[in-house]
Order: C-alpha cells, then structure tokens, then sequence
C-alpha cells in the first residue's frame, strides 16, 4: 500500500483512539479564582433543584442581590441534587476534586474531607471582619468543624431530633395535640391509638435501612441515656438494659400493638413519603423534616408539630445532634476564601438575610418559626435578633414547639466511624421491625460483636 | 479460559495464513514491518481503552488494596485492608446472599428463558407478539421496573398486588423483602421478569439456525420430544448456552441493583447485602476505597478460581 | 396460515395439524398468549394506572383494579419535577456515543485480528478475552478512580460522557463476537481485492463491512442495552443532577418524592425506548438470528 493511504488508516485508527481521549480535556475547563477584570470568581454548591421553585427562586434572589453589594464577586451556584450531601456522590466529588469552591458538608463529613486531602484550614480568615455574626456563632459548632486547633468550615446549620407529629391524626385519634407524648410508654399508647384509625396509617413510624435505621437507632439510644460506643471510641456499648428497651420499646409497638404500619425497612425519602400523605402519626426527627415534608412529599407544614424527645421514664436524657456547613477547597487565593466567606455570612449568618429572611418566607409554603437553625449561642446579639424576627414572622403556630425549645435536651453528635457502625446497627433495627420472633438480646449480641470486630480491624 | 469461549468451527480460517501475511512472505522486511503497522494502528484504539480502563485498572485495584489514603497521604499498609474487610460483619453473609442469588438464578433465569425460546419457537401464532411482550420489561429502566415490583408486587400489606392474589387464592401471604427467607427469591423473580427477554431473543434466534432434518433424523429413529431436546435442541445450541451461562454467572455474581432498590440495600437483617453492595458500602459510604478495592480483589480471586474449575470440568468433558 | 412452515422444529407442522396435535397446540397456544400477557403486560397495567392513582388509593385493601379518580397530575409532575426530557437525552446521547465508539474501535481491532494479524494480535486477543471472566464491580474502584484522574494525561472525566463511551470500547465480548464474524468471511475474497490493489481501510469498507451488517446490527443492539442497563458505574461518574441517565436520575428522585409520581416517571421513561424496539423488531430479531449466533 502507499504511503499517504497507509497514513491515513493509522491517522484513522489514532484519531478515534487517542484523539477523542484528548478532546476529553476541554470538557473540564477550570477557572481560576481572579479573571481580567479584577472580579473574584467562586462556585458554591447546594443551590436548590428545580423542582424546589421558591427556595431555587430565593437562591438566585440572594446570588443577585449579593453580587450588587460585592461588584468584584462573582458567585456561580452548583446544584448537587435534592439532597445536597449523599454520600456516594459527596465521596465522588472528593475523590475526583470536583467539589466546588466551597461545598457543604455534613458536621461529620470532616473526617472523610481531610483524608481526601480536599480542605483547606481556614483559622486565619474567619473572624468578625468577614462574618460580622462570627461571634455569636455558638462555639460548640466551631469546635465540631475543627481538627488539631485548624477551621476547616463554616457551620450553617445545627439540629437535634425530637418526636415529630401530625397534629390531624392526632386529632382524629381523639389525643390532645397540645400534650404530646413526653416517654416512650406514652408514644406507645398514642400509636396504638392512631393506627386505630386504619386506613393504612402508622401511629409510629421508624427507620431499618440505607444506615439510617442505625442512625435512628443511636438518638432513640441517648434518649435512654445510652451511648453507641464507649467513650474512648473502641468498643460497642449498646448491648446492655438501654439498648434492649430500645429494641423492645420497638418490638412491642410493631408486633405487640401493630401500630407501627407493615411496611418496613424503611429510610429517609419512605418515611417522610408516608408522612406527607398523612400516614405517620408520629417518628423522631430535627425540625427541618417538616420543611422537606413539604417542599418534597406533598404535606402541608400545618399539619405537623414537634416535642421533645421522649425519654423511658420521663425527659429525654440526651437527644442526637448534627448539622451542616460549608467547606473550603484547597489552593483557593486567599480573595476567594474572603469571597466565600462573605457570601456564607450575607446568605447563612445574617438575621434578615438569605435563610434568615422570615419575611420573604412567610408567605411562601415554608415554615417560619421553627426552633432551628440554632447557629447562634445562647444569649448572643444575633441570636436574639433571629429569635425576634422568627416570631415576628412565624407562619406557623410557634406554640408547637414551644414544649421542644422549653425543654432543651442534651444534645449528643454521632459516634465515631458511624457510617459503618449505623450499617451494622440497621441489622438490628430490621431485625425487631420484620421478624416477630426476633430475639433483641441475640440481636444485640451479634450487632456488639461486629461493631467491636469493626473497630478492632480500624484500628 | 478463552479456550471455551473460541467456537470449534469446522473450517479453522484463523489457521491459514492471512492474504497479508501470505504476501510478505514474498515481500521485502520493510513492507511486513509497515503491514504490521497497518494491523496495529487498527488495533490501537480499543488496545488503548483495553490498557487505560481494564488492565490498568485491574493492576491498580490490586496495588490499591494494599494501600490507604489518609489526610491526603497514601502509604503501604500490607494485609490491613484484607483484615478490615474480612472483619467486616456483613462478608459472610454477603457472600452467602451473592453465591445463593446466583444459584437460584441459575435455575430460574438461566433454564426459563431457554424453554420460553423453545415454545414460542414451536408456535406458528402470535409469534410477534409473544417476542414483544417477553422483552417488554428489558425496555424499563432497570430502576423503574424494580420499582414497580417494590411498590406493588412486593408490598408486605395486603394492598400489595402479590398478596392480594395470595389472599383471593386463599393462599398464606407473605411479607416478601421483609422476610429474610423470601428475599432472595423475590429477587430473583423480579430480576428474572425485567431481564429474561434479551435471553429469549438470542436462544430464539439460534434455535432457528437448527437445520430442520436433524429433528426429523431424530423422530425417525423414535425420539420424543424430550429426547430430541436432548439430543438436538440442546446439543445444538451448546455454545451459546455455555456462553450465556457464564454472562450470566458474571453477571449475577454483580448483584447491585436488586437489593440497593427492593431492600433499600441490606434487607432484613442483612439478608440482602450483597458482595457488590459491600462494595459499594466501603467504598462510597464508610470512607474506605482501599477496602473496597481489597473486596474486589477477592471477588477477582474466587471468580478466577471459580472459572479455573469451569475449564477443567468442561476440558474433562470433551 | 401459518407465517412461516418453510422451516422445521422440534414438532412436525403435520403432528400440529392433526386431531390430538391440534386441539394441544390451540389449548397450548391460548394458555401462552393469556399468560404472558397478563405476567409481561400485566404489571405494566398496574404501573400505567398505579401512577394515575392517589396515594391514598395506592393503600387501599384489597388493590383496586381502575383508579377510582384518575390524576394526570402525576404524570406532569413527573415530567417537571424529575426533568425527565434532560434524563432521557442524556441516555440516547450515550447510547449513541457507545454504540460509535465500539462500532468504529472494536470493528477495527476485530478486523485487524482477523484479516490483518499483525504480530502479537493472538496475544492482545488473550488479554482481551481474559477480561471476559472479570466482572465490571471487581474493578469498580480502580477503574473509578482511573476515570477520575487519567494516568499520564490527568484528565477528570467525572460527568464527562467519555468516562461512560471509552469503558465500554473495553468489551471482549463483542470483539470476540465480531472477529468470529470477519472469520467467517472467506480469505479469497480478500486476496481478490488485494490483487486490485486497495488497502486494509479499503477492503474493510468496500469487501468486510457490507457483508457484516447483521453482526454490527448485534453489537449496536448490545451496546445500547449496556448503557441502558447500567446503573453504579453512570451513578458514579455522573454525579451532577444534570448529566445522570434515566436509571439513575429515578433512583435518585425516588427517595425523595410519592411513590406514584416515582411510577409515573417509569412509564414515561420506557415510552421512547418501547417505540424504538416497535420499529426495530424486525431488524433486531433479524441481526440476532443472522449474527453469527449459531450454536
């Protein structure tokens, strides 16, 4: 063959080979923080999905608004999907670097975001000239989010579970919607009672799947006053008289008084899908639940209500904690740290402002006046403004929960390692939920066995 | 073990010199080495996502697994991450549900799609039809038509579709994937429904490349119709029924999807975790890419040993 | 009557027209059609109608057979909330790369390995048959981890429609298939168009190409029920919303909606695909029955 035809079937061949691999550069393109004009560009993520109009809408108001105020800024919003951290995705967008600028993450995420070696220590710049809130934010937050004396985010937002429940069923089932169960013997009795009213409807409903049956598992744990791990974090420490009045607190409900529904193995979305058509009596959660029964499930935030966790005998003897905040990447100039900082304080930290702003949200279909996001410590300016202004604004009857804010509990966060503790823990939970014979001290044995095995081999 | 899968054609082309090959004999060192060229800038493409996305990564997962990133820092561990990964409480019982679900797909979704093929083959009505209804649920999105045996089929209440029809039947109904016995049959079921159709088509095209006087040979020497199954049907269809048998088995032993959507991943009591879900779990949930890899090297073990014996058997056989 | 009596099988048309031989074939036949309809078209039904229900009636006992009161509204949920125009395109695009990525890439290796057999071409053909035995989860993280930052190059393929084409270029198994095929094509014909002076590109084209359409028709037909079928791999290296395929888009939106908006979202989703394999039957039955599936 001749030369110039045997060119062109290697350049074939080699075209589509390498070529196309090559043109696979483009599609990433990375800009760098500051461009021509002097603007200081950064991308942020958990804008809201499309399906969510008002909060998306609210979003863009705020990246609007905020970019009049800061000219120089330039702020470009990634939307990560409805839930802005799922693991799968959120350990894919460290691995492969793409995580944006600053990106949320979840107070227990921190771990995993250092071995990612995606974080940058932000000690140096936040402070009250970038945050002018920054000291009212409650130190405790800080403290979560820090590693070795480094900050490595900004908190956003902090929770902690109560009992949540559907004051229509409540209603229906003839209970006083202002006297909501205060021990689980109650919750039991307010079950039977709701699902007495057919129709399909769970008086209580709770997790077993997806690791949240073990997250769930671990708050229902500290209202007895348990702990899922020692306090040196090596051994399992839930087998014992609290873990089995967890289990069995669960097993008389689902099995004793069928109360509890009879579909199981539940996680998050089916839960909260259940509770948005009105088929939950009750289930425990932070006060946000309520917001993503409406904004995703269908309900109507009128309908729900929220108290304290219950406890054995009387108050919850601890409750479980969390919260969100917003990361930095690594190699960031330091005008897009001060650039990412601003935005968070003017959209996260700013009473009146951005998720502050009571007075936009209140005649939008989202709760205003419930007792979170609980960023500012007890006592400080900014939390006395953003209480005034919630009350001011409240859409909701805030007396609902009143008795949840009356009656703070401790609050405790998750374990160490909880991910894979929570996995082993839902064995637990399904185990209690699905089989009728299921025997909680066998139960318990094996689920103490395996953590501890877990936590041997991490070591 | 590419020995099975390389059909024994009567006429071996492979064997003769190629029309390339046969000229350079003749021909100069400069031509054979740009012939060779021509032959390798074919292959070059598809060598090189063979090299970038199988062979490399292969020897990655297995440099991986003796490694751990931490703070950003990766450093040799040696046997750690097999340790964690077998100390994890979930292997056994993973494997178990893997090699179990692979079984009874074996006999479920490997030998029905085979004598669907052959009745619908026997049919000389509604042949179309049939073809269109078993691929129906192929065109779902493996999602989407697990859902709807979630939602419906497998609803443990007695709103759910099976349990509605057990109870007309006065039958016992069942609480389907909350039952860890009937979990892994529920699987299977539903997995079979939504992927037999691809099976059926290609069983369906090769039976009717069956030469029609093998069977009448068959009847003539007084065979049933069992026996010229036996004899004919199955005899002749032999290589595509050893290959989809071992996509099949490859395939089950990916378990994924099934329990992450029917179970919402471990089931009850982890009845539903699977080798892949392990995988997944370690690998995109606890912060441990290294164990994960670990877990992968060890399916790569017992499928090689498992394809080792395959060959012997079949080897011993001929 | 009958469509196609040319060909025998395993009963004799004539056993099928007597007494006994008819009255089981019609008994048989009728038993068939009934119950496949209502196994395969059955919970498709159910599906259709499931998403016109309400919630309220999903829960009903026993299940009612038509939704008491219908709600479209579901199906235009659906369609909005899940951007289901978006999730459906990105499928076909993938779908459409793959298949001409492995067309045109594993094409040219078969034919090389078969016509041109270059030195070593037996060797990489080992190497690629012995990927056969290892399935895609064993190598899920290194090759995930690959895609994330290519070896020399450092490229990040993450929510790049590559990271989804160039893997599946990597499938022994329609290399196998093909190369079978091209086997099968006399060397004389070949030898004939070498004599006349065209090249190896040329004699693929002209000579091996028109001959191998029903082999190309199978490799397309599985190329594109890979993409379709798959799930972790596009789930990981489509993060963002705006790149997921169908599969992993009503994954990710079931766990958070109604369970009937979920269905609705199902049955639209299977809308296109179903009319494309309406049109195609006849091809894809064909291509499969002539595509060197033989026993």
């Amino acid at each position: 063959m001749s030369v110039p035809q045997y060119r062109k079937a290697a350049a074939v061949a080699l075209v589509a080979g390498l070529g196309l691999s090559l043109t696979a550069c483009s599609t990433k393109s990375d800009d760098k923080g500051t461009n021509a004009g002097g603007k200081v560009t950064i991308t942020v993520d958990c804008q809201p999905v499309g399906a969510q109009k008002e909060l998306l809408k609210n979003w863009n108001d705020d990246v609007a608004e905020f970019q009049r105020l800061n000219p120089d800024i330039v702020i470009k919003s990634v939307s990560v999907g409805e839930q802005c951290n799922n693991p799968p995705d959120f350990t894919a967008r460290l691995a492969g670097g793409t995580v944006t600028d600053v990106f949320y993450g979840y107070m227990t995420d921190l771990q995993q975001v250092l071995d990612s070696g995606q974080a940058m220590d932000i000690t140096q710049y936040a402070n009250k000239d970038a945050i002018s809130t920054w000291d009212s934010v409650d130190p405790v937050l800080k403290e979560v989010f820090t590693d070795n004396g480094k900050l490595y985010a900004v908190p956003v937002k902090n929770y902690s579970m109560g009992l949540v429940y559907n004051k229509v069923l409540f209603q229906q089932a003839g209970l006083d919607v202002n006297n909501p169960p205060k021990t689980w013997a109650d919750v039991r009795a307010a079950a039977k009672k709701i699902s007495a009213l057919g129709n399909g409807i769970a008086g209580y409903s709770e997790y077993s799947a997806g690791n949240t049956g073990g997250w769930h598992f671990t708050s229902l744990l500290y209202s007895q006053g348990g702990q899922v791990l020692t306090a040196d974090g090596k051994k399992a420490d839930f087998n014992n008289a609290m873990g089995k009045q967890v289990l069995q607190n669960l097993k008389d409900m689902r099995y004793g008084d069928n109360s509890m529904g009879s579909r199981q193995l539940l996680q998050w979305g089916d839960l909260l899908t259940n509770a948005g058509a009105n088929k939950v009596g009750m289930f425990i959660g932070a006060p946000d639940a309520t917001q993503a029964i409406v904004s995703q499930f269908q309900g109507k935030f009128q309908d729900w209500a929220m108290s304290p966790l219950p406890g054995q005998d009387g108050p919850a003897k601890g409750t479980l904690g969390g919260g969100e905040g917003y990361f930095f990447k690594k190699d960031l100039t330091p005008e897009q740290v001060k650039a990412g900082l601003k935005w968070i304080a003017y959209q996260k930290l700013t009473p009146g402002k951005g998720q502050f702003d009571y007075v936009r949200a209140k005649p939008q279909n989202y709760p205003v006046g419930l007792p979170q996001p609980l960023l500012f410590a007890n006592g400080s300016d900014a939390q006395k403004q953003e209480l005034e202004l919630r009350k001011a604004n409240a859409n909701l009857d805030t007396a609902n929960f009143a008795l949840f804010e009356a009656t703070p509990v401790p609050i405790k966060g998750e374990p160490r390692n909880a991910q894979a503790v929570y996995a082993v823990l839902d064995a637990a939970m399904s185990g209690v939920l699905t089989n009728p014979n299921s025997n909680i001290d066998a139960l318990l044995k094996t689920a103490e066995e395996k953590v501890n095995q877990l936590l041997a081999a991490e070591s | 073990m590419t020995t099975i899968l390389v059909p024994e054609t009567p006429r071996k082309p492979g064997r003769s010199p190629s029309p390339y090959a046969a000229r350079t004999q003749r021909t100069s060192l400069g031509r054979k080495v740009r012939d060779n060229l021509t032959g390798h800038a074919f292959l070059i493409g598809a060598v090189l996502c063979f090299v970038v996305f199988s062979w490399y990564p292969m020897v990655r997962g297995i440099v991986m697994s003796f490694q751990r990133t931490r703070r950003g820092e990766t450093t040799w561990v040696g046997w750690d991450n097999y340790s964690r990964i077998l100390a994890d409480p979930s292997f056994w019982p993973a494997w178990q549900n893997t090699i179990y679900f692979t079984l009874l797909a074996l006999v479920l979704g490997y030998a029905v799609p085979f004598f669907v093929a052959i009745l619908l083959n026997e049919f000389r009505h509604a042949k179309g039809y049939l073809r269109i209804l078993v691929y129906l649920p192929v065109m779902l999105p493996p999602a989407s038509a697990l859902y709807l045996f979630k939602f419906y089929a497998y609803d443990p209440s007695e709103a759910g579709l099976f349990n509605a029809i057990l109870k007309a039947l006065h039958l016992p109904t069942s609480q389907w994937m909350q039952s860890p016995e009937m979990t892994m049959p529920a699987m299977v079921l539903a997995s079979t429904w939504m992927n037999m159709g691809g099976a059926v088509l290609i069983y369906l095209a090769s039976l009717q490349n069956i030469p029609g006087e093998l069977y009448e040979a068959a009847e003539l020497d007084g065979a049933g119709i069992w026996k010229r199954i036996r004899h004919v049907t199955i005899p002749q269809t032999r290589l595509i029924l050893a290959l989809l048998a071992m996509i099949q088995i490859v395939a089950t032993m990916q378990l994924f999807i099934e329990p992450l959507i029917l179970a919402n991943g471990a089931g009850a009591e982890d009845s539903a975790t699977s080798v892949a879900y392990l995988i997944y779990q370690h690998g995109f949930f606890q912060n441990d890419l290294n164990g994960a890899a670990a877990l992968g090297v060890i399916m790569l073990v017992v499928l090689a040993g498992f394809s080792a014996a395959y060959l012997r058997l079949s080897a011993k056989q001929d | 009557m009958a469509q196609d009596s040319g060909t025998r099988t395993l009963i004799s048309h004539a056993q099928l027209r007597r007494g006994r031989g008819r009255f089981i074939y019609w008994a048989l036949l009728t038993i068939v059609v009934v119950g496949f309809t209502l196994v395969f078209l059955g919970p498709l039904y159910w599906m259709v109608t499931g998403a016109l229900k309400s919630g309220q009636e999903i829960a009903q006992t026993p299940p009612t057979l038509f939704p008491n009161d219908p709600q479209p509204q579901n199906y235009i949920d659906a369609w909005n909330n899940l951007d289901l125009a978006k999730l459906l395109f990105n499928t076909f695009y993938y779908a459409a790369g793959a298949v001409l990525f492995q067309l045109v890439l594993d094409t040219a290796a078969a034919y090389s390995m078969s016509k041109l057999r270059p030195i070593f071409g037996n060797v990489i053909l080992s190497l690629m048959l012995a990927t056969l035995m290892i399935p895609a989860m064993v190598l899920i993280v290194p090759q995930y981890v690959t895609v994330i930052d290519l070896p020399i190059l450092h490229i990040n393929l993450l929510d790049s429609p590559f990271a989804i084409w160039l893997p599946l270029v990597a499938n022994a198994f329609n290399i196998f298939l093909l190369k079978r095929f091209f086997d099968s094509i006399p060397e004389e014909l070949m030898a004939a168009a070498l004599m006349d002076g065209a090249t190896a590109l040329r004699t693929l084209w002209s000579i091996i190409l028109p001959l191998s359409r029903p082999i190309l028709g199978v490799v397309s037909i599985f190329a594109v029920t890979a993409v379709w079928k798959d799930f972790l791999w596009p789930k990981l290296v489509m993060p963002s919303p705006e790149t997921r395929t169908v599969s992993v888009g009503i994954y990710a939106f079931a766990g958070g909606t109604p369970m009937n908006v979920v269905i609705a979202a199902s049955v639209i989703a299977a809308i296109p695909t179903v009319i494309i394999f309406l049109i195609f039957q006849r091809n894809i039955m064909s291509g499969l029955t002539t595509g060197s599936l033989k026993g």
